[in-house]
């Protein structure tokens, strides 16, 4: 899993290596977060879910009524009065209004439905006759509209929640099974190339004062044989090598190499 | 007396209706009806009496189209009839067609204040209401026309005139408009069975004189129940009652000054069988305004006991003779059986059994 993630292109640095670890952070707070949030809509889209199940069901018995009454109506005027109907209906009686509702950051459209009283244009369809069944037919499908209403805003509501959840979902699946891992990838990659650049330098100084050990070594051995050589040359010539040696005791005093034996 | 010459001109139009009457459907047919599961059960129960009619319809028509080819029987029957009637028949006939042509009148009037194309309504007029210059009307494309050529083309023009002028036509509501003109046609039905010479003192006279008074107070009663709540005054309503009937004239009085269930049972409690139609129903008691859904135990409405009881008369017509008004109580009884066959199919379409019963079975 985490071969395949990859990881970030950074540079090995332990400044970037701060960063990563903030960002890390920040994708779990993310993501405990945004998975909450997920529960909670899917907690509200299976409360929406059981409600479109239960108006359906309601629409059904309800719009069954209204049918009916409005077979009780052509029975009761024994004729087609829908053209009246059509015609003398000018204003709406029965309206809807819409608003909004928040569920955790997402906006559901709400749709409220409500009578304007005092709007009665056909009150006085069937006054002849069938009157009574005129009006109770249109209580009955004004029922029916108000379910229909209710379930038309369930059923928004259960499209736009569909879209937010899966959307949530896709957030949370990234960052919990992409961006975690890669995280943690580009950490433990920073992490252990700055330990091989440690080991690098480590390595390095080791090297570094063997070479010192070894240059020194080479200069004790050329220091001493110098010194046997001078040894060898002062026993076939003393005086001049008394000079040589004042010469050499000026320059060399704070040398490295032990004083020798001024003999005289 | 009256029956020695009756025959001469009327015995053939007597006999083909009493003839007609006996295909209608019996109590033996509903309950066949009622037991259909299908509507295509129901057409097939319904081809005796039919036939022609409903055969070209679709398996499982809408039960508005069997509807529809029901009344194209009744039509063309009546219109056998007519054709077939002579003299004061002829006009009883044409009196009898008036009440539809209101109601076409009333469409084509609605849809020119709409200013839509009137002549797509021509369709929806009822058939019976249809004379030759009804499509005269559709020209007209504002009131004002129509208003005249209304009282020049039609037979309505004595009903118009009167009583209502073209602002009237512009301002009024069409309903007050259609009982405005329901009412002058039923007085004017009313004073010619009564004062024709043909039909004055016959038994015409007595039957038809019953029918409409019961119609005009069943106008009258249902006027005044279902304009509580709206906003129709007193002072108009009262203009929509016929003038006359059992309840005219205190009973109309004192349903224009009811203003609730209990005061249109106490104005029409003088009328015997009023009376006990407002018991049945349980308005006079002060229940809720009865109806067919929520109201008495027995399921009939204050609707259903007045079609119960023109049904009835209807029925009783039939023991007379030598009279047209067989063919007024004819065809009142084929429009309530092409309700009840209506009804009986949205029954079975809207699968409602339990409300099935629900319709007025006469013979």
């Amino acid at each position: 899993m985490s071969g395949a993630v990859g990881r970030e292109a950074v540079f090995p640095t332990r400044q970037s290596l701060g960063l990563m670890k903030s960002k890390l952070k920040g994708a779990e707070i993310g993501h405990s977060l945004l998975k909450r949030k997920s529960e909670a809509l899917t907690k509200r889209f299976r409360e929406i879910t059981r409600r479109i199940d239960e108006a359906k069901q309601k629409m059904g018995r309800v719009m069954q009524i209204a049918a009916f009454s409005l077979a009780e109506v052509s029975y009761a005027v024994g004729g087609d009065i829908g053209y009246q109907i059509q015609e003398s209906a000018k204003q709406a009686r029965f309206r809807v209004r819409a608003k909004h509702e928040n569920v955790s950051g997402v906006f559901l459209p709400q749709f409220e439905s409500y009578t304007q009283e005092g709007v009665n244009d056909f009150g006085l369809t069937g006054l002849g006759k069938g009157g009574q069944q005129i009006q109770r037919c249109r209580e009955t499908y004004a029922r029916a509209v108000e379910t229909l209403v209710e379930l038309a805003s369930l059923q928004t509501a259960f499209l736009i929640l569909d879209e937010v959840i899966k959307v949530v979902n896709r957030r949370v699946n990234a960052i919990e099974h992409v961006i975690i891992p890669r995280t943690e990838n580009t950490i433990k990659y920073i992490n252990s190339e700055l330990d091989e650049l440690d080991r690098e330098e480590f390595y390095r100084l080791k090297k570094v004062s063997n070479k010192k050990q070894r240059d020194v070594a080479a200069a004790d051995a050329e220091i001493l044989a110098a010194r046997e050589k001078a040894a060898a040359q002062q026993a076939t010539n003393p005086e001049k090598n008394s000079t040589v040696q004042v010469e050499e005791e000026t320059t060399d005093v704070l040398g490295e190499q032990e004083d020798n034996d001024v003999i005289f | 007396m009256e029956g020695l010459f009756f025959n001469v001109n009327g015995g053939y139009v007597e006999g083909i209706v009493r003839g007609y009457r006996n295909s209608l459907l019996s109590g033996q047919n509903y309950s066949n009806l009622a037991q259909c599961e299908t509507i295509d059960d129901v057409k097939l129960q319904l081809a005796p009496a039919y036939g022609d009619f409903l055969a070209s319809l679709p398996p499982n028509p809408s039960t508005s189209d069997l509807a529809g080819r029901m009344t194209d029987k009744l039509v063309s029957e009546f219109r056998y009839l007519i054709a077939q009637a002579t003299g004061s028949s002829a006009k009883f006939l044409e009196y009898m067609t008036y009440g539809y042509m209101i109601d076409n009148i009333a469409l084509l009037i609605t849809g020119t204040l709409h200013e839509r194309d009137t002549r797509e309504l021509l369709e929806r007029c009822h058939p019976l209401g249809w004379f030759e210059t009804l499509p005269v009307l559709c020209v007209a494309t504002n009131i004002e026309e129509l208003y005249n050529s209304v009282l020049i083309e039609t037979p309505l023009a004595a009903y118009f005139k009167d009583s209502l002028s073209h602002q009237d036509l512009d301002e009024l509501n069409i309903e007050i408009v259609r009982n405005t003109l329901y009412k002058n046609y039923l007085e004017d039905f009313y004073n010619f069975i009564n004062t024709h010479p043909d039909f004055s003192g016959t038994p015409t006279q007595d039957i038809m004189a019953e029918i409409l008074q019961f119609e005009a107070d069943r106008r009258s009663i249902n006027i005044t129940l279902n304009s509580f709540g709206t906003e129709l005054s007193k002072l108009e309503r009262r203009k929509l009652y016929p003038e006359f009937g059992k309840l005219y004239p205190e009973g109309s009085l004192m349903l224009s000054r009811a203003e609730d269930v209990e005061g249109v049972a106490l104005a029409v409690s003088a009328v015997a069988d009023y009376k006990a139609f407002f018991d049945s129903v349980g308005l006079s008691q002060g229940g809720g305004m009865g109806g067919m859904g929520g109201g008495p135990a027995d399921g009939k409405s204050l609707e259903d006991l007045f079609y119960q009881k023109e049904m009835d008369m209807s029925k009783l017509v039939f023991t007379r003779q030598f009279t047209p008004a067989v063919v007024y109580a004819w065809m009142k009884l084929k429009e309530q059986e092409i309700r009840n066959v209506t009804w009986i199919s949205e029954c079975i379409a809207q699968n409602q059994k339990e409300r099935i019963g629900n319709f007025i079975s006469v013979f």
